[in-house]
């Protein structure tokens, strides 16, 4: 908002007309799961008309002519615009507005992300920030939103089937060997498996077991019936929270966690920001801090684990990853630190490939568009896209249970577009249903300009209303994201 | 470039460009400010409160002079003073709030009355306590017997009635010694010892303030069970004993030594304690000498003081008393006890006065309750003659009037006479002076020439060094929440003694606390009528002739909907944005007075917006609000402004997002946070750093913490946010205190029983059993383990660590994809 103040220039790309949207100089209100249309469409017209940036591009790329080949062919304006809805001139304004700037940021949510296509989406945003060669310079860059206050930092810390904490691998044999003279003990050399493929294989009964510390899969996840099944059909379960998640339905054990307030620790932002946080208030009743309750569980299952305090588990993970070295939380008590972090006395690292690149060069993805998994039908004719309200958060478990916010914003909500609703005998305030064959769920219903005609919207913020039972089953290609954009919907009043 | 400035005659380094109100705040100078907002625009009527004289300019506000060349400036001239009153006194002149509640400055405890209540009105029953035992430590006993200095004086009663303070108070006591309280931030004990004799009110709450700082404390007392009055001297239906011994017993369980059976002068003296390693000494043993009216055979009655002590000692016949016809000769406390424990015996009792009712020291409402119970008051009737008989007491009584310095005239010539069983006198109590000669310290102990122990007003402290004196001991027979009061007050002068550091003054402040009117005549009544008129909340009273056959408690205390409603009827008269209030600290500085402000109401309290309450009348027309806004939310005008004539319109638009930025931005209390309801000062609250707990933006934010409850968030001004948040972030935070929070670990062997809660040993030892069961049986790769987006890096950094090094499995996940 600051820079805007200053006169800095806004492409908005949203099928609502969202609040940024009336600051921006450019609105492209895209159909819903045509992100990769829209940036191959930029892509193309940054090529075709040579706005690239020529230098960065041939020093730095190492697959410049086949990209150039991939886009030039395959996405010409024409197609671009057919996916997107959207007319070619402004694609094409994008794309000057965009690659003609002296700095430019790409910045995403979870439309990007919550596609079938979710990842090649980035891929495809990062490619349009290399042709430019927006990286390594303040105001730089193409990054995500992250939803979730620390959800940088639990994948930076190895909460990854794939990757050791510091997104090491667990075959590196130094890696491994700093691990093991740290830990004391062997690591696994198997890749583990994804959280979705946990659920499946709960449901084949090969996996028996599932620990979750604040993770409420049976409320946040797609499709959840599905979830349902898989967690029921688990031998042992535990919950970690700090209120009885809806997945405590399905758990064996409860643990009681403190809240932020109520213990000390590190967050990191989505700029690599790690920020302490300190204890304000004690936690309620017998309720312990998270890290307290697995040091303790460590030591049941046999293990000498003996942390005094979060600070020391930061040191820990210092020699762990030495990106994490200068992370102390003596430092951090006036302000945060971006990683990497190599050294004690070293101020962090705000800009990102100031000097180059890890591996060198830069491989442009060949971003593929992925159609959504579920296409409106006659008989589910609406398309659900699931978002968040500012007065909530998630699951709404933190968020609902605040008298203020409350007060704000109190029960399940659908918008609807004025003259979809019309043509359904839909009023302000009235009592819907949402359905399709996975299940259904009320609303009150709310119409609403911004929305296009043909979309609902709607939160997953009530226990009393669970969208994701509705929400389809797609996941992204490479990551399993699951498509909670795009889902196929009826609706009608409820009488 | 660096231009070289002089202020105040100090040379600074500036750059050329920079504004020099920055310079001088950065160089550590005063000058205040109402309405500069670095980076912002200027108001189109700035408070020009930050005006400097520079040499050879003259007077220039500070706010946007950039500096170009070298200057001289001086912050504090005559003239800039002078300049700046003027301003000040025209911003005081139109502002119309009390910056206290009036029910506050009557308390002798000082407690923060409206903010309790603000708490329960908020059904946050354990932080109102928790806000009460900052200065009270037994408030279910004062919530008994409290005089109740507040409630006369509540704006409520303007409206309707008196809100029913002292009940709130009882109620959650009462709540919390059922259902536990906030846990004590308590440091270690130390070694530095301190003894307190007597364990009635003053010393237990010197031995509790003193326990909170750390200090080991011994309380001395010649009873086998604390408390003294009110163990001894207050009857159980009124201070049921259940209440008394759970209310006590938290404090002795905080690490307070309690010897019982102890006699000041019999077992020990002053002496012996210094050389038990007492450093400091509270004596508090209370007013026990009895007062005597003086007529003739007066020694012949009894003492009432000593029957109650004997009765709650259950030292007493109880069948001896049934049917008797008993006098009480006075109408003290001890007397309306008494003449109710011995209805409950069976007596028929009346209470003889010698002056009327409207003149009794003690609440009416004692005497409703008495009178209740059947017992007869004969009023400005005065013994004049007791004679024994064989069988009882004969006393010829006389009608009295006053004389002009109303002193007790007795008319000899209405004499009358009257037989009776028993005769009790009960003119009340007064300390004694009978220590003197208990020791040689004890007789260095000087006294005042009524006989009472001589303390030094401020510390308490006696003339012996490191002996203090408090409650009735050293003020005479007086409530218990002033022996409260003296017990902390004690406390704070001993720790100052043993830290051998000078006791901090507390600010007299009065000069510059702004009121809507001290007296119901010079209030202006307009404010009243945007109150509706409600119905005080009533304790329940047992059936008068069912009570009188039992000892149980007499008054049945609010339940959680009465209270809460009642905590409603609060008018919150104290201004709930005191704690940011620049503008109040500025006049405190310019030595401003607040005589002149308007007494009239001019706007009406604007309620509408869902968390922001607008108050009009304590705008000071900065624009502070209308400048941080972002998203262009705020209408506002003001015309003429800094005249009588000044009128300001405000509204929040539909674009508010709800964010509270402009509360806090606001520099007095005319912004105020709906969910904030406890005044309170930012010095007394603990400013705590964190981070929000909702989104990936990683808002710093500042968490105010008082007694172990969050009273608001705010945001820092640092990267990534830079002071702002979104509305979850000032707002959101309430759910920490939800009662729905998970408090104790649960397990079940199977999804069909119900969860049962057990230890966390019991709980971790079925965790580690089963996922150890499960990996042998079916292989590591069985187990799933998943990391959290809300916990700290630390916390998910352990458990991949378990999954990874304990169980042997890379299967561990994190809720990215949500």
């Amino acid at each position: 908002m600051k820079a805007l103040d200053r006169g800095a220039k806004c492409i908005v790309a949203d099928p609502r007309r969202i609040f940024f949207a009336e600051r921006s100089n450019l609105f492209l209100p895209l159909r819903p799961g045509s992100n990769i249309p829209l940036l191959n469409g930029m892509a193309y017209v940054i090529i075709k008309e040579e706005l690239y940036d020529n230098e960065f591009v041939e020093k730095y790329v190492e697959n410049f002519d086949s990209y150039r080949h991939y886009i030039l062919s395959e996405w010409d304006l024409a197609k671009a615009s057919r996916y997107t809805g959207l007319k070619p001139f402004l694609i094409e304004q994008a794309a000057y507005l965009y690659s003609q700037a002296k700095s430019a940021l790409i910045l995403w949510g979870l439309g990007v992300s919550e596609h079938r296509a979710g990842s090649y989406t980035a891929m495809a945003a990062a490619n349009l920030a290399t042709l430019c060669g927006f990286w390594g310079k303040p105001g730089c860059g193409a990054m995500p939103l992250r939803g979730q206050n620390n959800v940088q930092g639990v994948c930076d810390m190895g909460g990854l089937p794939y990757v050791l904490p510091g997104y090491q691998s667990y075959l590196d044999p130094t890696t491994k060997l700093r691990f093991q003279e740290v830990w004391g003990t062997s690591l696994p050399d198997r890749e583990g498996k994804t959280l979705p493929t946990l659920l499946r294989e709960a449901l084949s009964g090969k996996v028996k077991g599932l620990y979750a510390m604040g993770y409420d899969v049976a409320m946040s996840h797609g499709d959840i019936g599905v979830v349902w099944k898989a967690l029921s059909n688990l031998e042992f379960f535990v919950v970690q929270d700090i209120f009885m998640p809806l997945s405590g339905k399905y758990a064996h054990v409860v643990l009681p966690a403190a809240s932020v307030f109520e213990k000390c620790g590190t967050f990191t932002n989505g700029e690599r920001r790690v920020q302490l946080f300190e204890k304000a208030v004690s936690p309620p009743g017998e309720a312990l801090p998270d890290w307290l309750i697995l040091t303790k569980l460590a030591q049941k299952l046999g293990y000498n684990w003996n942390y005094q305090s979060p600070a020391e588990i930061a040191e820990e993970i210092g020699r762990v990853w030495p990106a994490w070295k200068g992370i102390l939380h003596s430092r951090l008590k006036e302000r945060g630190i971006q990683w990497p972090c190599p050294e004690e006395d070293h101020p962090g690292t705000p800009i990102l490939f100031t000097t180059g690149f890890p591996k060198g060069k830069i491989h442009l993805a060949m971003a593929k568009h992925i159609p959504p998994f579920e296409e409106p039908t006659s008989q589910y004719p609406f398309l659900l896209v699931t978002i968040r309200r500012l007065n909530h958060y998630n699951v709404g478990s933190m968020s609902r249970r605040c008298p203020s916010l409350k007060k704000l914003y109190s029960e399940p909500i659908i918008d609807i577009n004025p003259e979809d609703a019309k043509e359904f005998g839909i009023y302000e305030g009235a009592r819907v249903r949402v359905w399709n064959d996975r299940g259904e769920v009320i609303f009150r219903a709310h119409l609403e300009e911004r929305v296009p005609r043909g979309q609902l919207y709607t939160d997953f913020h009530f226990e009393t209303a669970l969208t994701n039972l509705l929400v389809s089953p797609g996941l992204d290609e490479l990551m399993e994201t699951p498509e909670y954009k795009v889902s196929a919907v009826a609706i009608s009043l409820l009488s | 470039m660096v231009i070289k400035i002089v202020i105040n005659n100090k040379e600074i380094q500036a750059k050329k460009g920079e504004i020099l109100l920055e310079i001088a705040r950065r160089e550590g100078f005063y000058v205040p400010t109402l309405c500069y907002l670095k980076d912002k625009s200027y108001p189109k009527n700035p408070c020009g409160i930050c005006v400097v004289e520079v040499k050879g300019e003259g007077i220039v506000r500070s706010c946007n002079y950039v500096i170009e060349r070298e200057i001289e400036v001086e912050t504090d001239s005559p003239q800039v003073k002078n300049i700046r009153k003027k301003i000040l006194e025209n911003l005081v002149a139109n502002h119309y709030g009390d910056c206290k509640a009036p029910c506050h400055t009557p308390c002798p405890g000082g407690l923060n009355i409206q903010g309790y209540i603000g708490f329960i009105a908020q059904g946050d029953f354990k932080a109102s306590l928790a806000l009460i035992k900052e200065k009270l430590p037994i408030p279910a006993v004062v919530g008994r017997v409290c005089p109740r200095f507040c409630e006369p004086v509540c704006r409520r009663s303007l409206v309707d009635q008196p809100v029913a303070i002292n009940n709130l108070k009882r109620f959650v006591a009462d709540y919390c010694l059922e259902h536990g309280e906030l846990p004590l931030d308590l440091p270690p004990l130390n070694e530095r010892r301190v003894a307190v004799v007597g364990a009635g009110p003053a010393g237990i709450s010197c031995a509790y303030f003193l326990r909170l700082k750390g200090y080991r404390v011994t309380v001395f007392d010649k009873e086998e069970e604390p408390g003294g009055l009110l163990r001894y001297g207050i009857p159980s239906f009124k201070l049921p004993r259940e209440v008394l011994r759970k209310e006590l017993g938290n404090i002795f369980n905080l690490g307070i030594e309690f010897q019982g059976g102890k006699v000041w002068g019999r077992d020990f003296t002053l002496r012996d304690l210094k050389d038990r390693g007492f450093e400091a000494i509270f004596l508090a043993i209370g007013a026990r000498k009895e007062r005597f009216f003086g007529f003739q055979g007066e020694e012949l009655a009894e003492s009432g003081f000593e029957f109650l002590y004997k009765f709650n000692k259950e030292l007493i016949n109880l069948k001896e008393y049934e049917g008797k016809k008993i006098a009480i000769l006075g109408c003290s406390y001890t007397a309306l006890e008494l003449s109710r424990v011995l209805r409950r015996l069976g007596a028929s009792v009346s209470i003889y006065y010698p002056r009327s009712r409207m003149e009794v020291t003690i609440p009416q409402r004692e005497i409703g309750y008495a009178e209740k119970e059947g017992v007869k008051f004969i009023y400005v009737t005065a013994p004049w003659i007791l004679e024994k008989l064989e069988r009882g007491y004969r006393v010829t009584f006389v009608r009295t009037s006053l004389t002009e310095k109303k002193e007790i005239k007795p008319l000899p010539e209405t004499a009358f006479e009257e037989e009776f069983d028993i005769v009790f006198r009960a003119w009340g109590e007064a300390p004694s002076d009978e220590f003197k000669n208990f020791g040689d310290l004890e007789a260095e102990l000087e006294t005042t020439a009524e006989g009472i122990i001589k303390v030094n007003p401020q510390t308490l402290e006696t003339s012996v060094r490191g002996v203090f004196a408090g409650g009735d001991f050293a003020h005479g027979a007086k409530t218990v929440i002033q022996a409260v009061a003296a017990g902390r007050k004690a406390a704070q002068a001993i720790s100052a003694f043993l830290e051998g550091k000078p006791l901090k003054k507390a600010l007299i402040t009065v000069k510059y606390d702004f009121s809507r009117g001290k007296r119901a005549e010079e209030f202006d009544s307009n404010f009243l009528d945007l109150f509706v008129p409600e119905e005080r909340a009533q304790l329940k009273e047992r059936d008068p002739v069912k009570r009188i056959h039992d000892f149980e408690e007499v008054l049945i205390g609010l339940t959680e909907e009465e209270a809460i409603k009642e905590a409603n009827r609060c008018l919150r008269c104290g201004c709930l944005g005191i704690h940011k209030c620049d503008f109040r600290e500025i006049i405190i500085k310019e030595d401003v007075g607040v005589s002149k402000a308007r007494k009239k109401i001019k706007y009406a309290i604007q309620k509408s917006h869902p968390l922001i309450e607008v108050d009009l009348n304590k705008c000071i027309a900065c624009e502070k609000c209308v400048r941080i806004c972002p998203y262009e939310a705020i209408f506002f005008r003001v015309v003429n402004k800094g005249t009588p004539a000044e009128y300001i319109t405000f509204r929040f638009t539909e674009r508010c997002v709800n964010c509270g930025a402009c509360v806090d931005v606001c520099p007095t209390g005319s912004l105020t946070k709906k969910n904030l309801l406890v005044p309170y000062s930012r010095s007394e609250a603990h400013a705590v750093k964190s981070v929000c707990g909702y989104c990936g933006v990683g808002c710093n934010l500042t968490v105010w913490v008082k007694n172990g409850t969050i009273l608001e968030v705010t945001g820092r001004d640092l990267p990534p946010n830079y002071g702002f948040t979104c509305v979850k972030g000032r707002f959101g935070f309430e759910y920490y205190k939800s009662p729905e929070r998970l408090a104790y670990p649960m397990i079940r062997k199977d999804r069909l029983r119900e969860f049962e809660r057990v230890s966390w040993d019991t709980a971790l030892e079925f965790v580690a059993e089963n996922l150890m069961k499960i990996s042998q049986e079916y292989g590591p790769e069985s187990l799933g383990f998943l990391c959290s987006a809300r916990c700290s890096n630390e916390e998910n950094y352990l458990m991949q660590k378990i999954a990874r090094g304990i169980f042997k499995t890379n299967n561990v996940d994190n809720p990215a994809r949500v």
